[in-house]
């Protein structure tokens, strides 16, 4: 038996054109093409289909990623939703996120969207600085995407974007600035991903050539810093490594990830994490890639919650310590090399546990290799 | 029954590096049926796996394969294949003794390489007859009149009835057999003597005691007899003596001219001595055949496990490989940095690499090796000379008088336009110029005078990178002489770290210093705190450089199918902690350690 699902991923790998670092499933697909519609139905078909067998029943977030998910035009998402929402009853409870780029958010998008049960917009802004989001290779512009956000807003309370610190030739205050306009425009919550090259894409062959401009990791650093230095004090608070918000406005669905929560993942290359009190399992594209007992369940649990704000209780470390004895021990190394902090009955990351977090990730994952 | 003298060949097939000696010897147990074709393995001498990776050949063998010859007699040849590298000069030479003549092997598109001519005057040296073999024909390459030149003007060997051939095509082998049968002498020896037997090899098999190779120059051995070994002094019983073809025959004896193996029974091969003579116990001679001596390793390193579990294990493996290699010699080291470990001698840099690659593939154990060091004579004030084989014994330079360390006579061969590059390096390399020839006019042969210390840094990566790969390198030991020799600490977070320091000339500390600070802040990663690296010399700071503290290392992006990339990618870095060291709480990686190595000048 497994423990029921709490959340739903729905996987839309299409996109207007790809960014010269994404290394995601996805690739880029006219909005017209039958790929698309053809996709869609079958995501459809599927829904129907985990519903009919009572898998969603306990289902409390929906995130609608991808991709590109506003790429898809308003006729596959209509009948998407739709099906959505009779698999799914979207209540006021449920928080239904959908991804969006700024080149295809449109305000009748917007409303339809609204109309259809989604109440979260996340979307990729990256940068507020043409050049940056030309060197991105984004679709979009910085008016767009201030367009995007101010067309979100006309139903959207909950708005999110994206901002990528560390792009090359990205100055300090070509960073500070897309903050400070995040704030201006009023979103509620706001991801800080600092550029990561990875393999195999265009970033990956030009820094192999040569000819991208080198990235001070120390500069990256300080932006990160910094990302929390200026939204922190206009409300908007740190409460993972990457994520900000304002309070109430945290999102559910990633938080899910991060807790142990059970999730469902549809369409392409989407992982689903199912499990029950001895076992935990990733599946993805119908292959199981991953599989934890109970030890390594409790420490990949600890983990996560070492790069949120709340950190690990002192109860919750005790009940850990019964599967993994040494946890108290590493938690107090841990400390003792600055990257937690002990703070009202809980372990918190320091600046050091923010910035250099993989180290004291490893650890803890070391206690059940 | 044995066989008359007078139809016995005993030759050795000699060769630089690569240029197809294996290939060749595999070729004739082929074509003599000694081995069938399809039995074959690739090189079937070669037995060590390193040695059939590496295309060496690192301990010798004897087979002996009949062939019947055209004039209708049937011969035994003994085919005796050597060791291919200059750290096992002597080795070879013990081979060479038991040979009448040699199949000198040059490459048809290379031509004449400084171990062709070191392994040619080696073999001039014993007397041996030389049949020279222009080898790898069938390349698009091969420009066999060239290389016939130089063989000629080179060597002073003449080469008009050169043999031609290709060991991978089998061309020109059958030729071989024919010249090995008309050129080379017969055995001497007195078949009705006291027993005298040159051993030119010996190796320790866990069934069966000390195995030894063996030639017998006058009388016969027979299992059962009790034999003395004149070097060690030793008597023991001769248990089995036999042939290879190539699997082990045992024979009743062994006689006068004959090649063979001997077993022993006896426990450790140090008791079987390389160039040692055999006689009877009963009626044996007492003078030893010429050329034996006692072998010296030149080359020295600290092997420390990387898990201090792992001491015990890493002493019981060099207890078993020293089973099998006199040369091989080591005693207990102890680094603050490293914890304990082995001080290793070895008679070079390829030895010392294949015990380390031996070390961690046969015996699954993980090494950290310091960097090579060579056997200094510190001479003290008070009268007493100190060997040090370790920066770590250096005494205090108050103490000192003087410091000697080992030189070589160095002999490079170049193309003339490389003259100007070989020079510099090796004078960098604090080399003496002695003398340049000119071999042909494509060949110069430059020799030199050189500390063996240089030579063992990246000298011979150096050289041949200066000289597009061309040069060709041999070296002797020449003898102890005088230097201005100072130790060198390396200190990390203001603590020296034992395992770094090095011996080093004085004019070159400060620029060594520079360049290994410079070198050390690349290899270090970055840590949680700013780590300085200083070099110094004594208590003055020569150069220091900073490792700056590590300010961003975490992956932001962690959602449902990140999670277990994320997972992977910590494996991934754990796996590279592992091979690091910590040393106070500094991690280091092992190439660290090596670093002074490729100093750049």
């Amino acid at each position: 038996m497994h423990d029921p699902y709490k959340a739903l991923y729905l996987h839309l790998p299409f996109c207007k054109k790809r960014c010269a670092y994404c290394d995601f499933e996805t690739r880029a697909v006219p909005q017209d093409s039958p790929v698309i519609s053809d996709y869609v139905e079958a995501m459809v078909m599927d829904l129907r289909r985990e519903a009919r067998e009572g898998r969603l029943a306990e289902v409390e977030t929906v995130y609608l990623g991808g991709g590109t998910p506003s790429h898809i035009g308003p006729a596959n998402l209509s009948s998407l939703l739709y099906a959505l929402s009779v698999s799914v009853p979207l209540t006021s409870q449920v928080e239904c996120s959908m991804e969006a780029n700024p080149e295809s958010l449109t305000e009748p998008l917007v409303r339809d969207m609204w109309a259809l049960g989604v109440n979260r917009i996340s979307l990729g802004v990256q940068s507020f600085s043409d050049p940056l989001l030309e060197k991105l290779g984004r679709a979009h512009s910085a008016d767009d995407a201030r367009r995007a956000v101010v067309a979100a807003q006309t139903r959207f309370d909950n708005v999110s974007i994206d901002l990528m610190c560390g792009i090359p030739t990205q100055s300090f205050e070509d960073f500070h600035e897309s903050l400070k306009e995040a704030l201006g425009l009023g979103v509620r919550h706001v991801s800080v991903y600092p550029l990561t090259i990875e393999e195999g894409t265009p970033f990956a062959r030009r820094q192999a050539r040569g000819t991208l401009e080198e990235v001070d990791q120390d500069l990256q650093a300080l932006m990160m810093q910094m990302a929390a230095s200026t939204l922190e004090p206009a409300g908007l608070v740190r409460y993972e490594v990457a994520s900000y918000a304002a309070p109430g406005y945290e999102c559910r669905h990633n938080q899910a990830y991060w807790t142990g929560r059970p999730y469902r993942g549809l369409g392409r290359s989407a992982v689903t994490m199912t499990q029950n009190a001895s076992k935990r399992m990733r599946i993805q594209d119908g292959e199981v890639i991953e599989e934890l007992d109970r030890r390594q369940m409790a420490a990949e649990d600890l983990m996560l919650a070492l790069r949120m704000t709340r950190g690990v209780g002192v109860e919750a470390l005790r009940e850990a310590a019964l599967l993994l004895p040494d946890a108290p021990l590493v938690f107090r190394e841990l400390v003792q090399k600055g990257f937690l902090e002990q703070r009202e009955g809980r372990y918190r990351p320091t600046l050091a546990g923010w910035l250099c977090g993989n180290e004291m990730y490893g650890r803890v994952l070391d206690l059940a290799p | 029954m044995s066989t008359d003298p007078k139809y016995i060949r005993n030759f050795s097939i000699i060769a630089h590096i690569d240029h197809g000696k294996s290939t060749l010897s595999d070729r004739i147990l082929e074509m003599t049926g000694t081995i069938s074709a399809r039995n074959m393995k690739e090189q079937v001498l070669d037995s060590m796996d390193i040695e059939r990776e590496r295309g060496i050949t690192i301990k010798s063998q004897a087979v002996r394969v009949d062939y019947t010859a055209e004039d209708g007699h049937t011969y035994q040849f003994n085919l005796i294949d050597t060791p291919g590298h200059v750290d096992f000069t002597y080795e070879v030479s013990r081979s060479l003794a038991a040979c009448e003549g040699a199949v000198l092997v040059v490459d048809a598109t290379q031509g004449v390489e400084a171990q062709t001519v070191a392994n040619a005057m080696m073999a001039m040296n014993a007397g041996l007859e030389i049949i020279p073999l222009i080898n790898k024909v069938d390349l698009p390459a091969a420009e066999p009149e060239r290389v016939r030149a130089e063989i000629e003007d080179g060597l002073a060997i003449p080469a008009d009835d050169a043999v031609i051939a290709s060991g991978k095509t089998g061309a020109g082998v059958g030729d071989l057999l024919e010249s090995v049968v008309y050129n080379i002498a017969p055995p001497e020896g007195s078949a009705t003597s006291a027993l005298r037997a040159l051993i030119f090899d010996s190796y320790f098999d866990p069934y069966r005691g000390v195995v030894a190779l063996i030639r017998v120059v006058d009388g016969s051995i027979r299992r059962g007899e009790r034999i003395h070994m004149i070097a060690t002094g030793i008597d023991t019983l001769v248990e089995e003596v036999g042939v290879r073809r190539p699997a082990e025959t045992p024979m009743p004896d062994l006689s006068v001219g004959e090649v063979g193996y001997l077993v022993t029974g006896l426990k450790e091969v140090s008791n079987v001595k390389v160039g040692d003579t055999i006689t009877t116990v009963q009626g044996g001679v007492r003078e030893a055949l010429p050329g034996y001596r006692e072998v010296k390793p030149m080359v020295y390193t600290g092997l420390f496990p990387l898990d201090g579990d792992q001491y015990e294990p890493l002493k019981e493996a060099l207890e078993k490989l020293s089973l099998n290699d006199p040369a091989l010699v080591w005693e207990p080291e102890k680094s603050h940095a490293l914890g304990f470990g082995f001080r290793v001698g070895f008679l070079g840099l390829l030895h010392m690499e294949v015990i380390k690659e031996r070390l961690e593939r046969e015996f699954g154990l993980e090494l950290l090796a310091t960097a090579p060091s060579v056997e200094y004579h510190v001479f003290k004030a008070s009268g007493e000379m100190l060997s040090i084989h370790s920066p770590q014994e250096m005494p205090d330079p108050g103490e000192v008088l003087r410091i000697e360390e080992p030189y070589l006579k160095a002999k490079v061969l170049i193309p003339p336009d490389y003259v100007g590059a070989v020079m510099d390096l090796t004078v960098s390399r604090r080399g003496t110029f002695k003398t340049m020839d000119y071999l042909s006019a494509t060949t110069v042969e430059l020799l030199w005078e050189i500390p063996l210390s240089e030579l063992i840094m990246d000298y011979f990566d150096k050289l041949k990178s200066n000289t597009k790969g061309y040069a060709s390198l041999d070296y002797e030991f020449d003898g102890y002489k005088a230097s201005q020799l100072v130790k060198l600490d390396i200190l990390l977070s203001g603590k020296p770290i034992d395992a770094l320091s090095f011996i080093v000339h004085k004019d070159k500390a400060y620029d060594r210093g520079k360049v290994l600070t410079e070198k050390l802040k690349g290899i270090i990663p970055r840590q949680m705190f700013e780590v300085p690296i200083q070099a110094a010399i004594g208590g003055r700071v020569l150069a220091r450089e900073t490792v700056k503290a590590k300010r961003k290392d975490v992956l932001a992006k962690c959602y449902g199918g990140d999670i277990t990339r994320k997972r992977k990618l910590l494996e991934k870095q754990k796996a590279g902690k592992k091979r690091m060291k910590n040393i106070g709480s500094v991690e280091v990686p092992q190439e660290a350690f090596m670093a002074i190595l490729k100093v750049d000048e």
